[in-house]
């Protein structure tokens, strides 16, 4: 997957440089050529994949990826009070290798409501699999815990 | 914190309990290099294409749904309008209707949209042909969406076309009788159609497009619905629509930052963003409970055009506010089988066809997803598109017919056609004859403020 889009870039690369009219040729065995060189130095699918991330993109995205992180996770728990949920919730957090940015938590009438901003930069799993883990805690405390993005409530919020 | 908890709050309430999704992102796909000499050829191109630009598609948007907590309810891919790519090809359409439709299987989306042609003002033999191949293409594929546009506020209205596309409503439902004429759901007849929109049946990669991008459509009937009910029953009109306004703002910047995540992880270019409320057979989903929540005791009274015009106007605010990039249709969708609601109000009379074709005047699209009775006559489906056509090209907006005359069927029943299509009961037409006129054929010329040089 990976490789199919690091093609993809070295091709528009090689062509913004020689312009629209290289010949197609050309434009191919300069790219499987850059190819080759890197390819050695490419790690697993996962790795190459997240390095390409923080290649910047183009165009109207950069305004909008600069506000609110991709790196940092909204996480919500909402339920019936008891003791041990920021516990169980924190204990994921930590084993995942999340950092918690900021926290807070209230509980009114029995309600329990608590918000967390962690940053998952160094996280060792996938947001799908951080997700999965919380679902699962969060069915044993009986607690509903959600997790989001944060770039997610910085367009919705903020302009 | 950054956030307060009641913005935490109403974003999560959103996606998890009013039903916030991104309705669809659509892959657009231009196939005009696919075109060659034999159908079979092109067939195999468009094939290896698809493949090429849509593998990772499903897969990428569901993560970034997931990632975002928004669910992607759809994955569709829309290309250049067929009658193009095949028009100096020799073989059967349908040949190319089936290739395309198994590639869209194979990669994984639900709707493939494009099986089109482009006739408002008049139809090459080729295109005629072609919109003869219609029927069989929709009854013998799964995903493949055909539409017709047959007239433009420039150059007016095809009534030939209009006359021939009634034939070819007849044709598909009765090809699929068994299944209640589910192939006409899968087609839809234009006046003013847009080339970016990225919601079925009416969706294709229109000429002016570039090689591929990515269209998203947003909904959120549920998240409307909600507010309205929960607004103060004095609250004056005007604030009410501040409210839509507000809430269709968030609605559109959350599906535009998903829309940019997945462009920007195909390495495909944004296109748009279309917000338009668009209903789904799920109890709270409905447009028309949005109406009724204005104060009508149910949707199709007295009123409730009055009503529409000003939550469409409010939705096409604020996503305009929102996204630099609005396009598609934006505004609300009024399909009668996808919402709970309208089915409700057609079942107690409270919404006839009549009541919808004035609708169509101030809502985003037009007569949708409509069943009547199996009898209707080729002409008089022709004079329903006619009369919607008439709409579109003087008020300089889309309009659009999707009506099922479901065989075997008649007023008061009910047909259930299965998933996202919902179930439709069956709408009375007026049973005098529109025939002569429908016959007449030719072209209802162009209106005056066509001419804006």
């Amino acid at each position: 997957m990976a490789n199919e889009e690091l093609i993809y870039r070295l091709t528009k690369a090689v062509y913004s440089r020689l312009g629209a009219a290289a010949s197609e040729q050309t434009v191919e065995q300069l790219v499987t050529e850059l190819f080759r060189e890197v390819e050695p130095f490419l790690g697993t699918n996962g790795s190459s994949y997240s390095s390409l991330q923080s290649i910047p993109s183009s165009g109207g995205f950069v305004s909008q990826s600069q506000e609110g992180s991709s790196d940092r996770m909204i996480i919500s728990v909402f339920g019936v009070d008891h003791p041990g949920i920021v516990a169980g919730v924190a204990q994921i957090l930590a084993e995942a290798e999340c950092s918690i940015v900021d926290i807070n938590q209230t509980v009114v009438q029995g309600k329990f409501a608590m918000v967390i901003i962690v940053n998952t930069s160094r996280a060792r799993e996938s947001a799908t699999e951080l997700k999965e883990r919380l679902r699962r805690e969060g069915e044993k405390l009986g607690v509903r815990i959600y997790a989001q993005r944060e770039d997610l409530f910085n367009a919705m919020h903020r302009i | 914190m950054e956030y307060s908890q009641a913005e935490i709050l109403q974003t999560v309430a959103m996606t998890e309990m009013e039903h916030l999704d991104v309705r669809t992102v659509t892959l657009g796909l231009s196939l005009r290099d696919c075109a060659t000499a034999s159908i079979a050829e092109t067939a195999e191109r468009a094939t290896e294409k698809i493949h090429r630009f849509a593998d990772r598609l499903v897969e990428t948007v569901d993560q970034i749904g997931d990632e975002y907590g928004i669910r992607v309810a759809n994955k569709r891919i829309a290309i250049t309008p067929v009658s193009m790519i095949t028009e100096a090809a020799s073989g059967d359409p349908v040949e190319l209707a089936r290739a395309i439709d198994e590639a869209a299987g194979a990669v994984g989306v639900d709707f493939i949209g494009g099986y089109s042609a482009l006739v408002h003002k008049g139809a090459t033999d080729s295109e005629r042909e072609f919109l003869n191949s219609i029927p069989e293409a929709l009854s013998t594929t799964r995903r493949l969406c055909s539409s017709v546009n047959v007239a433009t506020t420039r150059a007016g209205i095809n009534m030939d076309a209009v006359r021939q596309v009634g034939i070819i409503i007849k044709e598909a439902a009765e090809r699929t009788s068994n299944e209640g004429g589910i192939a006409c759901a899968k087609f839809v007849c234009f006046a003013n159609s847009v080339e970016d929109n990225p919601f079925m049946a009416g969706a294709f990669h229109g000429v002016g497009e570039p090689e591929a991008v990515i269209n998203v459509g947003v909904s959120g009937p549920g998240v409307v619905n909600y507010a309205i009910r929960h607004a103060a029953l004095d609250l004056p009109l005007q604030e009410l629509a501040e409210i839509i306004k507000k809430l269709s703002f968030k609605l559109s910047r959350a599906g535009e930052l998903v829309g940019r995540e997945a462009a920007r992880r195909l390495g495909i270019p944004f296109g748009i963003i279309d917000l338009s409320l668009a209903p789904t057979p799920v109890p709270g989903d409905s447009v028309a409970n949005i109406i009724e929540a204005m104060g009508f005791e149910r949707a199709g009274t007295h009123g409730t055009t009055a009503a529409l015009a000003l939550l469409t106007d409010a939705v096409k605010k604020g996503g305009a506010m929102a996204s630099g990039s609005v396009g598609g249709m934006s505004g609300a969708f009024i399909p009668v089988s996808e919402d709970a609601g309208m089915i409700e109000a057609v079942r107690l009379g409270a919404l006839s066809l009549d009541k919808l074709e004035a609708w169509t005047s101030v809502c985003s699209v037009g007569i949708d997803m409509v069943a009547v009775p199996g009898s209707t006559s080729a002409e008089t489906i022709s004079a329903i598109i006619a009369d919607e056509m008439a709409i579109g090209v003087m008020n300089n907006k889309t309009t659009a017919v999707r009506i099922i005359p479901v065989p075997g069927r008649e007023v008061g029943d009910m047909v259930e056609f299965g998933g996202l299509l919902g179930s439709a009961p069956i709408m009375a037409v007026n049973l005098f004859s529109s025939a002569d006129f429908i016959r007449r054929g030719g072209r209802i010329p162009a209106p005056i403020h066509s001419l804006r040089n």
